[in-house]
């Protein structure tokens, strides 16, 4: 066990985590040169694309030390994404070190903070590394003093490597065999090896990476996954080299993989404990939890003949990612669709173009709302994620909105803007801290503010520099109202949106021009209204058409006439039908568009 | 049964194209080109002749009940041109008695006294390209005449008895304002007419006008109240409306048109013509001549595309014709015209009832006053691929 190495790369999305996980593969023989293809790690397109890692997927390599030994280093590879954090927390656990890669140019990002806390808490060791060191503009000297400022470790010996060029990667496996510690653990205690990540495989089910922390995992043996307390056989060990390699046992301190015969992702969550069902342990390990999504989207398909094809790539989706919740959502302007709830905006946005691109579906989201906490005047308490299913305002007590921390890194010269942004966000300033080249600052804001447009808002108002980082605090009583949109009288109830009081006129308003704006002019006058309650807050009006006729039409080519009207009736296909009214597809994204002055 | 129904032929129409013009008005979409050095008459007419005798089989001894001459400007053609043209036609085939027989003419390119010439080679009667009465919008349109051309054709026009004519009209020009669009009405009215197209400018792909649109367009709200106000004064003066955007006075319809418009047949030569026609066994072609006129002129006769009309185009193409006219159709067209059931475009029929876009008057199937002004949104139901959808499946 002396000679096991378990760590994680903790880095920012484009510092060059993938790049150095490579060259560390290459480095220890893992593959071949000819198998080498850039960026083993981030295995799906759609991550290689965007340049994050979403599930985690590791690699045991043998590296021959200048000591004469020959080391077993576990990478245990973690999501590099805000939404990702508990994620992120359970990769670490299973970690006894972490290389902190920055950029050599650009300097600590919020992110690497955030997740470099975590590794401090849970007790790794953690070394720091500049990337990059091969670019013109690296910088080292002062990147050094921001991880002494910003994260507060000892960063004068970081090393400087450049994963590109394999500039000092040799020594970076030395420090790490060095400084990181062999796990402990005890090959003979009852066994608990802690789940990383599972996912699913055609062929045989779930396939879950674990750490084992106490006692051996072996072939054939009956184990139990503590929180379902499901009983399974184990039919098959090993370790990612990254190729698969079969073993007849892990033992304490290794990592690997393990198929038991689960047939669903929730059948081994992230983070629980398996252990064996004779002469188990009584205690599973710590920091287990079951994800909770925070935001929520209705997802309708665009063509209503695709709602199976739908149902059925979203249950595909689902048997990897056990994050993802949905339940079948009826709307009357949309038809047919889904409530799907994410763990934040990014995974909504991979989600969605997975659907999209993976399974060549024409969705339509209506805008992604929070959780909100309901009390009722009966004393009940709801959990609204659905504004058109929040109860009359007279049978509501007190209605709670989620809330974040969230640590935001800024450079001086942004953070006026940033400060401004934050409290127009209605957020709370707790802490802001002046570190040389960085502010940061920790706030809590309303997730629902977060969820509107922060992201963008925040990037744009220090032109990119900004870097945030969130997690769930509480929920806390806010005096909220829904803001529905009235269709020529129609409530649309995928427009319906719950707003803070203090917004809802000129939110009201706002929503109601982009509408104008954005439903075409049709046979009749529409009214387009904004409403709380029974209260008209804001209206306004498409005039009607005036005429849709050829003026000409003789015995000459007829197919220039059916080109125009099937173009006509293509448009018109594309939008959905309220009441009489043909209301275009980006309307129902309109809701995202307002308020950002 | 249906198919028997069909076997009776529908009215046969003939349409002549002459393709070029003066100088081409930058928002035609016709198939004109301009003329460049002198008419290549005895070539073209040589071509009519090959095409119209290749087609003939097609519709040999069926009656004529109109001929449309139109371009271009066919009054580039003399009149001894256009009367050689009509004894062709009317050597081949049977002529009814009151046989229509128009020649669209531009204002500027009809020499004083040449009417009675063309009224003389068979001509009854005359469509003109008025468009507008105020100098500055026909320049902005790109016309080559001037209103004096136009009093001074409509005079002759009366004079050698061609009164039967029409003037073609319209609004929403460049520049114009509300006023401006009822000058010219009243003007063309003046003239006495017996027929007035009035449109309005449509900006038509492919056309100079659409790619780089003449400033000053009335917007749509300005254009609708002109045409409005247009109508109210054209029923004031006695011109029904019978199509989208033709009026006329009582019995002076074009029997040409009416006949496209109620489905009929017809036979497309010249360059770049349409043709309809309905063969024995009630199958429904369309043809189309080659484009450009040296090309038709080299193949006149193997230039001629022929295409057969699915079944499933029918009720759109019926309905685009159709539902144009006021009067709209009795069930009995449909059947008539393309030999399939009424059944087959009830259901469409009923849905845009429904809608409030059509209506059943008697036993004619019209659009509403809505219908009218959304006829494209009424047409464009009937498109094939729509069936599946009114129809329940059974």
């Amino acid at each position: 066990m002396h000679l096991i190495r378990n760590f994680s790369i903790i880095a920012h999305v484009d510092h060059g985590k993938s790049t150095l996980a490579d060259r560390l593969i290459q480095m220890c023989g893992g593959l071949a040169d000819r198998e080498m293809q850039a960026q083993v790690l981030d295995s799906m397109d759609l991550e290689r694309e965007r340049g994050i890692t979403i599930k985690a997927q590791s690699v045991t390599l043998f590296y021959a030390a200048r000591d004469g030994q020959r080391y077993q280093l576990n990478l245990i590879d973690t999501p590099g994404h805000v939404d990702f954090s508990y994620e992120v927390s359970r990769s670490l656990a299973a970690c006894d070190g972490a290389l902190l890669v920055v950029d050599a140019a650009q300097g600590v990002e919020a992110q690497s903070v955030a997740n470099c806390y975590t590794a401090l808490e849970q007790g790794l060791e953690v070394l720091p590394v500049l990337n990059k060191i091969d670019l013109p503009s690296a910088d080292p000297d002062k990147v050094i003093k921001e991880i002494e400022e910003i994260i507060g470790i000892d960063a004068q010996e970081a090393l400087r490597v450049s994963a590109k060029t394999g500039e000092n990667v040799d020594e970076l496996l030395e420090e790490l065999v060095k400084r990181i510690p062999a796990p402990k653990g005890d090959p003979a205690a009852p066994l608990q090896a802690l789940i990383i990540d599972s996912w699913f495989d055609n062929y045989v089910g779930v396939v879950s990476l674990v750490r084992v922390v106490n006692g051996t995992l072996r072939v054939g043996e009956k184990v139990r996954i503590m929180s379902t307390g499901r009983s399974h056989a184990i039919d098959k060990l090993g370790r990612f080299t990254p190729k698969s390699v079969s073993l007849t046992h892990l033992a304490a301190g290794e990592v690997g993989f393990v198929i038991a015969g689960i047939k669903e992702i929730d059948g081994a969550p992230v983070g629980d404990t398996i252990t064996t069902e004779s002469h188990g342990s009584a205690d599973p390990l710590p920091g287990f939890k079951q994800v909770q999504p925070r935001v929520f989207a209705g997802v309708f398909p665009v063509n209503s003949e695709d709602y199976e094809a739908f149902r059925d790539a979203l249950a595909k989706l689902r048997l990897n990612d056990s994050a993802l919740h949905y339940e079948p959502e009826v709307s009357t302007a949309l038809g047919f669709g889904f409530r799907i709830g994410f763990l934040g905006l990014l995974h909504m946005d991979i989600v969605q173009e997975r659907l999209e691109r993976e399974y060549e579906l024409e969705l339509i989201t209506s805008a992604p709302t929070v959780v909100y906490e309901v009390v009722c005047t009966d004393g009940k308490l709801l959990h609204i994620d659905n504004p058109s299913e929040l109860p009359a305002s007279n049978l509501v007590d007190e209605l709670r909105e989620p809330i974040i921390t969230a640590n935001i890194l800024v450079p001086p010269e942004h953070v006026g803007a940033v400060l401004q942004l934050c409290s127009e966000k209605r957020g709370v300033q707790k802490k802001m801290l002046y570190l040389g080249t960085q502010v940061s600052l920790q706030y809590q804001l309303p997730l629902a503010e977060v969820v509107l447009d922060f992201f963008d808002r925040l990037k744009s108002s220090s032109r990119g520099y900004a870097s945030f980082d969130y997690e769930f605090s509480h929920f806390q009583p806010a005096p909220l109202s829904k803001l529905d949109i009235l269709i020529n009288g129609d409530k649309v109830d995928a427009l319906s949106i719950i707003v803070h009081r203090d917004d809802a006129y000129h939110r009201g308003r706002e929503l109601v021009d982009k509408m104008q704006e954005l439903i075409p002019r049709q046979m009749f006058e529409v009214a387009v209204q904004a409403a709380i309650g029974s209260a008209i807050v804001a209206r306004a009006t498409v005039k009607a058409l005036r005429k849709n006729v050829l003026a000409k039409c003789y015995g000459g080519d007829l197919s220039r006439k059916r080109k125009l009207l099937e173009k006509q009736k293509e448009g018109k296909k594309r939008m959905k039908q309220v009441g009489s009214v043909e209301i275009p597809q980006e309307a129902f994204l309109a809701v995202l568009q307002v308020g950002r002055k | 049964m249906a198919r028997e129904l069909a076997l009776i032929p529908p009215p046969l129409a003939l349409y002549v194209h002459f393709p070029w013009c003066v100088s081409k008005c930058p928002y035609c979409d016709f198939n004109s080109f301009t003329l460049h050095g002198a008419l290549p008459s005895g070539t073209y007419l040589d071509a009519l002749r090959a095409d119209f005798e290749a087609q003939l089989p097609t519709v040999q001894g069926r009656p004529v009940v109109s001929v449309f001459m139109g371009g271009g400007t066919p009054s580039l053609f003399t009149p001894d041109d256009i009367g050689q043209v009509l004894q062709m036609l009317r050597a081949a085939l049977p002529f009814a008695a009151d046989a229509e027989v128009t020649l669209e003419a531009n204002p500027a390119t009809v020499e004083r006294g040449r009417f009675a010439e063309y009224r003389s080679a068979g001509v009854n009667r005359v469509s003109l390209g008025a468009q507008s009465f105020d100098p500055v919008v026909l320049k902005a349109l790109g016309r080559i005449h001037v209103p004096a051309d136009v009093h001074r054709a409509a005079q002759e026009l009366h004079a050698c008895g061609l009164d039967n004519f029409n003037l073609d009209v319209m609004f929403a020009l460049p520049g114009q304002q509300r006023e401006g669009a009822l000058a010219d009405l009243r003007e063309a009215l003046a003239l006495q007419p017996a027929h007035l197209s009035h449109y309005q400018l449509t900006l038509e792909p492919g056309t100079p006008f659409a790619a780089l649109p003449p400033p000053a367009l009335p917007d749509d709200d300005l254009a609708w109240e002109m045409q409005q106000e247009c109508h109210a004064v054209l029923a004031a003066q006695g011109f029904g409306q019978y199509e989208v955007s033709g009026f006329a006075r009582a019995g002076r319809q074009c029997v040409h048109n009416l006949n496209y418009w109620q489905f009929g047949d017809y036979l497309g030569l010249g360059a770049g013509a349409h043709g309809k026609v309905t063969d024995a066994a009630g199958v429904i072609y369309r043809t189309t001549q080659l484009r450009e006129p040296r090309r038709y002129q080299a193949k006149p006769v193997e230039g001629l595309q022929r295409r057969r009309v699915p079944a499933d185009d029918l009720p759109f193409e019926f309905a685009l014709n159709a539902l144009r006219l006021v009067a709209g159709f009795e069930p009995a067209l449909w059947v008539g015209r393309t030999g399939l059931d009424l059944q087959q475009i009830l259901p469409l029929l009923q849905k845009q009832q429904a809608r409030g876009l059509l209506e059943l008057v008697g036993d004619r199937w019209r659009a509403t006053e809505q219908g009218q002004r959304f006829l494209n949104d009424v047409i464009a139901s009937f498109l094939p691929g729509e069936i599946s959808q009114a129809t329940p499946v059974v």
